[in-house]
């Protein structure tokens, strides 16, 4: 008895401390979709997100982009030759499909030009496609308010990320049973009418973006798994991924039983589930939907560490190979990723920040670019003027050791632990957060529970058991150190900065381990430099030959 | 019929509203309540509007430097962690921000926090001691967050198109502020006359009156001090901005601020017509908080004059064109339908809420008797020429072919 009141008090205050997610009712529809429904009484305006389990890490290499894309050309707008049934629809597929054609006569006369540019039939191709594209253009709806989302009030938005696609939107209560109607629409024509745009502005911004820190990190950290492919790094892949490739790939991933629909606003049950049933439910499962098999990275890969020379200002970006969502050290590395960098008081910005001045910022980030498998804990360290990566490789080092070996204060312990619950009640009181951190508990961890079951669980963690997750993971076998360096170009020729590009994006092209990548472009340059300038511009433009329409 | 309909529709998506509920402090300070029980969160927005002649010319970038400065509790970095600890034992989330128009608090707290976090707000608002010995480091900070050193190029210019040209700080500005012209700015800007607070969320409005009451009763302006300097000359027109960037590929950016006289529901209206424009591609424009912005990304193959050209032209065949009535009135309903949205983002209660304090909200009488050639005659004004300010980033090659005597188009 006497034991008994203590346990009843403790959860009685877990409960008071932490509210509770009863109000998600999950329903099943007849063909498998999930539905998770939060009736919220006083709202007048529904938000509904689409999670379609796979993202990213499931495309395959040949149709890499394929989620970015399905998030723009799908779910970037809603166009009523898109979803109106009989619209033109023969019409519109005919030309797309033409257009389709024209685009790889286009990338293929392209390619052959770079070889043998004696003759061509690209200005005959360029204009063909462009009155086509014309004639393309007479079937979209010429007005401001053609998206049908915009013109009912509403709003939209989709989020490709490594685990999941999410697609989002947000309309007053009386557009649901257009909204049931228009999604179920979308789903089964998939008509990705402005696919050709979204492709060239896809393809654009990667470009433009070049290569980022943290996508090296990735890259050197989880060498050939799909959780470390850089998108731009198969600009060749995206330009080559045709209209009806990716309709295919549609038809698989968006299948009905890899959906779970999260609906959250002044719906009941009742009122919801029959539209839901008589849209949703009627989409067809696809027989090729499987869960595509991911390999396994293992986290002792040992300590790897990359030099790279980006350009900007100097960073030091490290990160550590993390156990997936699902694994039981999981949450016990959160509250640890909280103690070091979670906030203005956290460690590494008292002591690296604000103490020390050695840092000029520190951005901490869990679950890089995923959780659905072991990812990455990565930090991002810019050092203050006078102290060099070096200097603040120690330091972090640090206080990885101080955090796995000296006992962590009460008053700390505390206070990581209210910031954790205090953001779990902020995204329970904003829809769109709540349903993302649904989503993203359902894609990343198997159950959209864990939202609930982790913030409940962080009560029960002892300072001890964080400790030894941290010794566990935290460990040098499991790091990656990046260091990037202002640009190494910039002290270069214009010719060698010229090679140096191509023979990243050749080096880019074929291999996925950055620091292979690395070690292979430097010896390349080293070994060009004892040609002559004439030699070296022959070989520029050999190689410049040898990549594909998109320019390094 | 139509009006009937839009008003049921307008009375919709305010019942799904919190009722708002305003009083004004003895000492001038205007308080908006928004209650909301859902979740145990309080919310708290506090808003100060700044006027042309609170930034002497030659301080510019006063504002945002003060708000740094508020940053430093006064005495050293011991105090400042004090204050951080303070916020997050709590779990409370605390911002601050300084906009070409104004600055802005934010809170958001465990209803049972809610003493703590008013307490703390008001700690940070009515300091009155500034470290100097902060003042280099945070007019440093503040150089560095105007400038986005490390940030991509077109970030860079956006950031430094998003003001005009003569109130943009500059490093030389930033330096020549002193601790006496912030103890002006303070006394001058920091006055509960001049300032809206708003609550939403777990409280009672009469909880809400004791905790405003005593936290920012004693919240009192100082006797003002005199302006500094002449005021404030009209921003003269810049000619073109160019940010070179070796390596980066060309992005072209115009932004123009909304005339001042501009009515709200025409931006409303403008916010929902103008992006998704038909005329306007490959050009693409969004509303942010501080204008419109347009952006061009063109392809390799296109010369910068002739994608600046193109930029240009499309606005200006937008401009001519204008809107129909058809349009205006699907428009009128698209906006009227989108204030429901505002349920489902308490942010957005608040911000909505402030907006109709500060009188630059879209309210529904005036937008059911907008006419169409009122909407497109703030059209025209709005992408007048004059009003744009437009800039480049690219290769230091490719922005030499943009002449910065390149003529707006008429």
């Amino acid at each position: 008895m006497r034991l008994l009141v203590p346990i009843l008090v403790t959860a009685l205050g877990l409960q008071a401390q932490v509210p509770r997610l009863t109000e998600v009712q999950e329903r099943r529809l007849s063909n498998g979709t999930r539905v998770l429904l939060v009736q919220r009484r006083e709202l007048t305006a529904f938000h509904a997100t689409l999670v379609f389990r796979g993202g990213r890490a499931e495309e395959p290499t040949a149709l890499a982009g394929a989620t970015d894309l399905l998030a723009r050309a799908l779910y970037g707008a809603t166009w009523p030759e898109d979803v109106e049934p009989g619209k033109a629809k023969s019409g519109l597929d005919a030309l797309l499909k033409q257009e389709e054609g024209l685009q790889e006569a286009v990338r293929l006369e392209r390619l052959r030009l770079r070889r043998d540019a004696a003759s061509s039939q690209l200005p005959a191709l360029e204009a063909s496609l462009a009155s086509l594209q014309g004639r393309l253009q007479t079937q979209f709806s010429a007005s401001p308010l053609a998206d049908l989302y915009t013109a009912r009030g509403g709003r939209q938005r989709a989020e490709a990320t490594a685990d999941a696609l999410m697609a989002s939107s947000e309309l007053p209560l009386e557009s649901f049973d257009f909204w049931c109607r228009t999604e179920a629409q979308r789903l089964r024509t998939l008509q990705l009418s402005r696919f050709s745009g979204a492709r060239a502005a896809l393809s654009t911004e990667l470009q433009r973006r070049g290569t980022q820190g943290m996508a090296m990190l990735r890259g050197a950290a989880l060498p050939g798994h799909p959780y470390g492919r850089d998108l731009a790094d198969h600009l060749s892949a995206l330009e080559a991924l045709r209209w009806s490739d990716l309709r295919s790939y549609a038809h698989r991933a968006l299948s009905p039983d890899r959906l779970t629909l999260i609906l959250i606003g002044g719906l009941g049950p009742e009122q919801a589930l029959p539209t839901l049933e008589r849209h949703f439910g009627a989409l067809p499962v696809s027989p090729d939907s499987e869960e595509a098999l991911l390999p396994e990275i293992p986290a002792d890969l040992g300590d790897r560490r990359v030099q790279v020379t980006l350009g900007g200002e100097p960073h030091l970006l490290t990160g550590w190979r993390l156990p997936a969502r699902s694994h039981r050290d999981h949450l016990a590395l959160r509250l640890g990723a909280q103690l070091l960098g979670g906030g203005q008081t956290s460690r590494l910005q008292t002591r690296l920040v604000r103490q020390k001045a050695l840092a000029r910022e520190v951005t901490l980030q869990m679950d890089l670019p995923g959780s659905h498998l072991p990812g990455l804990l990565a930090v991002d360290l810019k050092p203050a003027v006078g102290h060099s990566l070096a200097e603040l490789e120690n330091a972090l080092q640090n206080e990885i050791l101080r955090l796995q070996q000296e006992p962590i204060p009460q008053e700390e312990w505390a206070r990581a632990i209210t910031m954790l619950e205090a953001d779990y009640l902020r995204t329970l009181d904003d829809p769109a957060a709540l349903a993302r951190a649904l989503g993203r508990a359902w894609a990343e961890g198997g159950d959209w529970r864990l939202l609930e079951l982790d913030v409940q669980r962080l009560r029960t963690l002892a300072p001890e058991g964080v400790q030894a997750a941290a010794r566990a993971w935290l460990k040098p076998s499991h790091r990656t150190t990046a260091l990037l360096e202002p640009s190494a170009t910039a002290g270069l020729d214009p010719l060698e900065a010229e090679l140096a590009k191509v023979l990243n994006a050749l080096a880019a092209s074929r291999i996925q381990d950055l620091a292979q990548r690395e070690h292979l472009v430097k010896e390349g340059l080293r070994q060009l430099r004892m040609l002559s300038p004439e030699e070296r511009r022959r070989t520029l433009s050999l190689l410049a030959a040898q990549l594909g329409p998109v320019k390094p | 019929m139509r009006i009937l309909l839009l008003a049921l529709l307008a009375t919709l998506a305010l019942q799904a509203q919190p009722r708002v509920q305003s009083f004004v402090l003895p000492n001038g300070l205007r308080v908006f309540h928004l209650e909301d029980h859902e979740h145990p969160l309080v919310r708290v927005r506090l808003q100060l509007d700044l006027k042309p002649t609170d930034t002497p010319t030659g301080l510019e970038g006063l504002s945002a430097l003060a708000l740094q400065m508020f940053q430093e509790p006064g005495s050293g970095e011991a105090k400042a962690d004090d204050f951080d600890l303070l916020l997050e034992g709590s779990g409370i989330q605390f911002t601050r921000e300084a906009t070409p128009t104004g600055l802005e608090w934010g809170v958001v707290a465990r209803s049972r926090d809610q003493d703590r976090a008013l307490g703390l707000l008001a700690e940070n608002l009515l300091r009155t001691v500034f470290d100097p010995a902060m003042l280099w480091r945070q007019a440093a900070a503040c150089w560095r967050d105007q400038e986005q050193l490390g940030a991509p190029p077109q970030a860079r210019l956006r950031r430094a198109l998003a003001m005009a040209p003569g109130e943009r700080p500059t490093l030389a500005s930033l330096s020549a502020i002193t601790l006496e012209d912030l103890i002006a700015f303070r006394g001058r800007v920091l006055r509960p006359e001049r300032a809206v607070l708003v609550l939403h969320g777990d409280l009672g409005l009469e909880q809400a009156k004791r905790l405003v009451l005593l936290n920012l009763g004693s919240w009192v302006g100082s006797p003002l001090p005199p302006d500094k300097g002449a005021p404030r000359p009209p921003a003269a027109q810049e000619e073109h901005l160019n940010i070179p960037a070796p390596g980066t590929s060309l992005t072209l950016l115009a932004v123009t601020s909304p005339p001042p006289d501009l009515a709200p529901e025409v931006i409303a209206l403008l916010d929902l017509l103008v992006p998704g424009d038909p005329l306007l591609p490959p050009v693409r424009a969004t509303l942010e908080g501080y204008g419109l912005v347009v952006a061009l990304e063109p392809g390799s193959d296109t010369t910068a004059p002739r994608a600046l050209a193109i930029l240009q032209g499309r606005l200006a065949a937008l401009r001519q064109r204008g809107y129909t009535q058809v349009e205006l009135e699907r428009a009128r309903s698209a906006w009227l339908a989108r204030r429901s949205l505002d349920c489902l983002h308490p942010e957005a209660l608040l911000a909505a809420a402030l907006a109709e304090a500060r009188g630059r909200g879209a309210t529904s009488g005036p937008m059911q008797a907008l006419t169409l050639e009122a909407l497109n005659a703030g059209l025209r004004a709005w992408l007048d020429p004059h009003r744009l300010r437009t800039g480049a980033a690219g290769t230091p090659e490719i922005l030499t072919q943009l002449a910065p005597q390149q003529p707006p188009t008429k």
